[in-house]
């Protein structure tokens, strides 16, 4: 018998490819805890951009950006408006660090300087139109606000963010700087511009820009530090009677939480109503309740229209009716 | 765990999304799968019959078929507000992958967490919130003092 468990054993020796070690790993866990103390003191990786990673043909992606979008790009101008200068500086001089000589080295690659130029123009001048066209009564400074809001970094920013112009942004820097992304943008604008004409790019801007007005109140885009004095210098210009501040409605003014409302009354008609803490805070309330009714941006106004042919369509109207 | 305890977000798009033009949401996705491992037959399958049809009904997604040796095959799909979503498709049929693409192809990218309600609005009340006022007549707030022969019309 034991003969035979001899035999089993060597023939199993034999045959397997890689015999089985016995006993406890004790280098396993402080190999493992090596690793994860390396990995805490070193932080995370640096980000790499998409276009390092695998799977990522540029080409395809270019043709599917303008695709996405429902544009159509000429894609050479395209790929020159995801082009920045620090992209070629860095580029060059890698390929002479690889050692090419200066002319095989050069890349014949405009960046997207003129064309981020012309799309922060065409952005400016078509949102003061438009956004004039809709709101007429609106004030120079508080169009201005409006125009600047929409042109701010932030939401040139987030929009650029989802629209993944960041994948295919060609720059030096890794995580691109707000700077660079924002130009890069303007530069996709500019390049719609000059490829598929003016109409097409102010639907574009209408589509992405103008949604992100959804929910913002006037006063939190333009800041007014004294909304009477605004309003007393706008009904004067229109020619109507000073606002006349009385509260309408008090309660639990001597305990921690009183509430007042103060009406406006201009020739004996309210015309606006604010809740607030103290008087003072209600009367300006009540001011920018005012302002906001003036100036048809009003929480219950109507929903900007997004479709297509408005401007010929109020066109049409206008020829219709005169 | 109870529903409250568990992560959830309201019910949102990316950028407004249809509000003006609709943008699909996914912008890459790609297939991995092994060139003779049994699990990936049906993503082969599916490579072989609709992969082309289906980049060709949406140019707007980038589609790369990465053949290599693993035994869970996979489907990654890329979205336009930087999320990644992974999805094994070990021994699935060509028909299922052609549904779980669509499925992904139809979704925005965002977490796939529980949403406190069906509905979001950034407007709350068109009529104004409701105050401790709403309804009362401003008579109310008048007073009357008892001696006076005058009334007077506000406080």
């Amino acid at each position: 018998m034991s003969l035979l468990l001899l035999g089993l054993r060597s023939v199993a020796a034999a045959g397997l490819r890689c015999p089985p070690v016995r006993g406890k790993k004790r280098w396993l866990w402080p190999y493992l805890r090596y690793l994860e103390k390396k990995a805490a003191l070193e932080g995370p990786p640096p980000p790499v951009p998409r276009s390092q990673k695998p799977n990522f043909d540029y080409h395809a992606e270019i043709v599917a950006f303008s695709k996405r979008l429902n544009e159509t790009f000429s894609v050479q101008l395209l790929k020159t408006a995801f082009v920045n200068q620090s992209y070629l500086v860095e580029e060059e001089s890698r390929r002479r660090a690889l050692g090419l000589d200066h002319e095989t080295a050069a890349l014949n690659l405009e960046d997207n300087q003129k064309l981020a130029e012309e799309g922060s123009d065409f952005t400016q001048s078509y949102l003061t139109r438009t956004l004039q066209q809709a709101f007429p009564n609106l004030p120079e400074a508080g169009l201005k606000a409006l125009v600047d809001y929409l042109t701010s970094q932030q939401v040139i920013c987030h929009v650029a963010q989802n629209l993944s112009v960041e994948d295919l942004t060609l720059s030096a820097e890794c995580p691109l700087s707000p700077d660079t992304l924002q130009k890069t943008f303007l530069a996709v604008i500019g390049a719609l511009l000059e490829s598929s004409g003016p109409e097409k790019t102010e639907h574009f801007l209408q589509d992405f820009l103008i949604p992100q007005m959804i929910g913002k109140d006037l006063f939190d885009v333009w800041f007014v530090t004294d909304p009477m004095s605004l309003l007393v210098e706008q009904l004067s210009q229109r020619n109507i009677p000073l606002p006349e501040p009385r509260i309408t409605r008090q309660s639990g003014a001597t305990t921690v939480l009183p509430v007042y409302f103060v009406g406006l009354y201009c020739d004996k008609k309210l015309i606006a109503e604010g809740p607030g803490e103290t008087v003072i805070a209600a009367e300006e309330e009540a001011a920018r309740v005012a302002l906001r009714k003036m100036f048809g941006f009003a929480e219950n106004r109507r929903p900007w229209d997004y479709s297509p042919y408005r401007q010929d369509n109020s066109d049409k109207k206008a020829i219709h009716t005169s | 765990m109870t529903a409250r305890g568990t992560p959830s977000r309201f019910l949102q798009s990316v950028l407004h999304n249809g509000v003006g033009r609709y943008v699909c949401q996914l912008k890459r996705l790609t297939l991995v799968f092994s060139k003779d491992a049994q699990p990936s037959r049906g993503a082969r399958e599916y490579i072989e019959e609709k992969v082309v049809d289906f980049a060709k009904q949406n140019p707007g997604i980038v589609v790369y078929i990465s053949p290599k040796p693993c035994r869970v095959p996979k489907l990654v799909g890329e979205y336009l507000n930087g999320s990644v979503r992974e999805e094994d498709i070990n021994s699935k049929t060509a028909e299922e992958i052609a549904q779980l693409i669509q499925k992904m192809a139809n979704q925005s990218g965002l977490d796939i967490i529980r949403i406190r309600k069906p509905y979001h609005t950034d407007n709350p009340s068109i009529q104004g919130q409701w105050h401790l006022f709403t309804n009362k007549p401003t008579s109310l707030n008048l007073q009357s003092f008892g001696g006076a022969s005058q009334h007077t019309d506000s406080p």
